[in-house]
């Protein structure tokens, strides 16, 4: 329990550390920063109806963050979440542009069931090359966030766009409302069930499966895993496949949820978000709940600031990877001004 | 030919610039993911700095500095605090992809592109076709001759491989890792501030947010497609430039039946291609995740 409350501690000793460093680069921009971050405070917890907003983007995000754990547990740094996410918003666009007039109920399980097996897919081939031939998987997932993107652009201005369309960014034909599973609040049974559904598959997973505790230990010493006799390729792929398939179905949950259609570029900053979220979270399940609310509600926050306070939304952006830079840091802040020099692995 | 000779020089060489970055760090044993940041940083400083002052020598000084700032910050981060070197790298990434936005939105109050009054000066007319190459990519060739001479033919460069690959006989010759990783990643913020200037001063002289577009990735491939070295990261730069170039002329060819977006993928494929083959043939990734990873 110490151990726990200790790592509780170190996570936001650094997210305070990141805090302070973009408050001083706001203040060098002319900005004051205690104002600035009153704003954020406001606008993501504090202000009428925040908290409703930080569930809207806190649900998708903790669904992708679930896989992401999922990945990093079993060692591979699946960073291509954003790419995953689109593949499977466009999965569940398809699934329901090329079945009209089924049974609603009928469409929308097909659309979940679409964007699981479109993300699953775009993390499969990252994966097979990892497993194949050691590609860094960094590289290759990161890439396809930048293909995915492109295909987004394509499919929305293309096959699937919405004729009736105006304006600079492109989107396909709305969802029908009876196949959503939510209004543009973004909170119903539907997407609250699913999330809750992905966070306890999660947690079994990687609990009380031999699944989870063999990935838990190849991500810390592969070649003990292989020795005891457990597939390392099947594992990893299952991990990748895993990580991509709850990406894709956040993918669903934004296309036949709050935003009802597929917009060109939507939530740009989700993968990066996800893994954010994991990493902040040591990589639990149960942390990764509260750490996507607080998430959420930055993410709602970057929506309020240009309009409530005047400021850039990039600032949310900066905050995000600033925490990126610090979480996963081995010297705890308080114990930076005078690391040994023996370079001790006490954390 | 002479075209595409050219043309290719000039994508090629921002990359060119960040991969030489990318292969100072990679010697001295530090996956810098954060040369995307660095770059996107050190093309905004320049066009920013050139408008504001007027002056692309400032510009250019100012990208050089931000992007050395930036470094300092990632050695900081990986030595100090011992964080993980891909995620801080990363994180370095998004503090240079949304600082840029934020600069740019808190200047101009808008997320429009920068124009700036003057670009780096070119060769000029009179040397025909080739009249629009600046002076950074005539620098080009001299600066990649250099880094070799400096990785392969200089003791440092021995001890900088050292520290890269074996910390422990480094320190036992007297080289310290953390200083020497200190020096290459400063020396690569240099490069990389140059590559990100040059990305944006030396073709269009605009700054639009995010224009990077991945090209620090690309550039972090290149150093792993070519192995680690100076002149193999440059060429496969130049591939990279060269997929690029090609998809441009298909379109221009076949217009319609070469739909946009799928011509702007072939970079990134192209990027997935060369990281395979560099994994399938010389054996995985030289340094896996997993070694890395948080324990």
């Amino acid at each position: 329990m110490g151990g726990r409350l200790l790592a509780i501690g170190r996570a936001v000793a650094f997210v305070a550390l990141a805090l302070v460093l973009c408050g001083a680069i706001f203040e060098l921009a002319g900005f004051s920063a205690p104002d600035m971050f009153a704003a954020i405070l406001d606008g993501a917890f504090l202000s009428d109806g925040a908290l409703a907003h930080d569930l809207r983007w806190a649900c998708p995000l903790f669904v992708s963050a679930a896989g992401v754990i999922v990945a990093f547990r079993c060692g591979y740094f699946n960073v291509g979440a954003q790419g995953q996410f689109y593949m499977g918003a466009i999965g569940a666009t398809v699934a329901v542009a090329l079945l009209p007039g089924w049974p609603a109920l009928l469409v929308t399980l097909v659309a979940l069931l679409a964007a699981l097996a479109f993300g699953g897919l775009w993390a499969l081939w990252p994966g097979w090359l990892r497993i194949r031939s050691g590609t860094d998987e960094v590289i290759t997932t990161l890439m396809g966030n930048f293909i995915a993107g492109l295909f987004l652009i394509w499919v929305t201005s293309g096959p699937l766009k919405d004729p009736s369309g105006s304006g600079q960014v492109t989107s396909s034909t709305p969802v029908p409302a009876a196949i959503r599973i939510s209004t543009d609040t973004g909170v119903s049974g539907w997407i609250i069930g699913l999330t809750v559904a992905v966070g306890l598959v999660t947690w079994v997973l990687v609990n009380r499966t031999a699944f989870g505790v063999l990935g838990g230990l190849a991500g810390r010493n592969p070649v003990m895993v292989t020795w005891q006799g457990a597939r390392l390729s099947r594992l990893g792929l299952g991990a990748f496949v895993f990580s991509g398939a709850t990406a894709g179905l956040a993918g669903a949950m934004e296309v036949l949820g709050p935003d009802g259609r597929l917009v060109s570029g939507f939530s740009p900053a989700h993968g990066f978000t996800a893994v954010l979220i994991a990493l902040v979270a040591n990589l639990s399940v149960s942390g990764g709940v509260i750490v996507a609310l607080f998430f959420g509600g930055l993410a709602s926050a970057s929506l309020y600031l240009p309009v409530i306070a005047g400021l850039p939304s990039a600032a949310i952006d900066m905050v995000n990877a600033a925490i990126a830079l610090f979480i996963t840091s081995r010297v705890a802040p308080w114990r930076l001004v005078r690391v040994p020099r023996s370079r001790s692995e006490r954390r | 030919m002479i075209d595409l000779f050219v043309s290719v020089l000039r994508t090629g060489t921002p990359m060119i610039y960040v991969a030489m970055a990318g292969v100072l760090a990679q010697r001295a044993g530090v996956w810098n993911l954060g040369l995307e940041g660095l770059m996107i940083t050190g093309a905004c400083a320049a066009v920013v700095l050139t408008e504001q002052t007027g002056s692309v020598l400032l510009g250019l000084g100012g990208a050089i500095l931000f992007s050395v700032l930036l470094s300092a910050l990632l050695w900081l981060v990986i030595e100090k605090l011992r964080a993980n070197p891909i995620i801080a790298g990363l994180g370095l990434t998004g503090l240079g992809l949304g600082g840029t936005d934020f600069a740019v939105q808190a200047i101009y109050g808008s997320e429009g592109a920068v124009t700036a009054p003057a670009g780096i000066p070119n060769l000029g007319p009179a040397f025909g076709p080739f009249g629009v190459l600046d002076a950074l990519v005539i620098a080009m060739p001299c600066v990649v001759f250099g880094l070799w001479v400096l990785c392969r033919r200089t003791r440092f460069g021995l001890r900088l491989a050292a520290c890269g690959e074996h910390p422990f006989a480094a320190r036992s010759v007297g080289a310290d890792p953390a200083r020497m990783r200190l020096i290459a990643l400063l020396l690569g913020g240099v490069l990389a501030g140059l590559g990100g200037a040059e990305l944006s001063l030396g073709g269009l002289q605009i700054f639009s947010v995010g224009m990077t577009a991945g090209r620090g990735f690309m550039a972090f491939s290149a150093v792993i497609f070519g192995a680690g070295h100076p002149i193999g990261a440059t060429f496969a730069a130049l591939f990279f430039a060269l997929v690029e170039f090609l998809g441009i002329k298909a379109q221009l060819v076949f217009g319609e039946h070469a739909p946009r977006d799928f011509v702007l993928m072939l970079p990134y494929l192209a990027t997935v291609l060369g990281i395979w083959i560099s994994a399938r043939f010389r054996g995985g990734a030289l340094l896996s995740a997993t070694e890395m990873r948080d324990g």
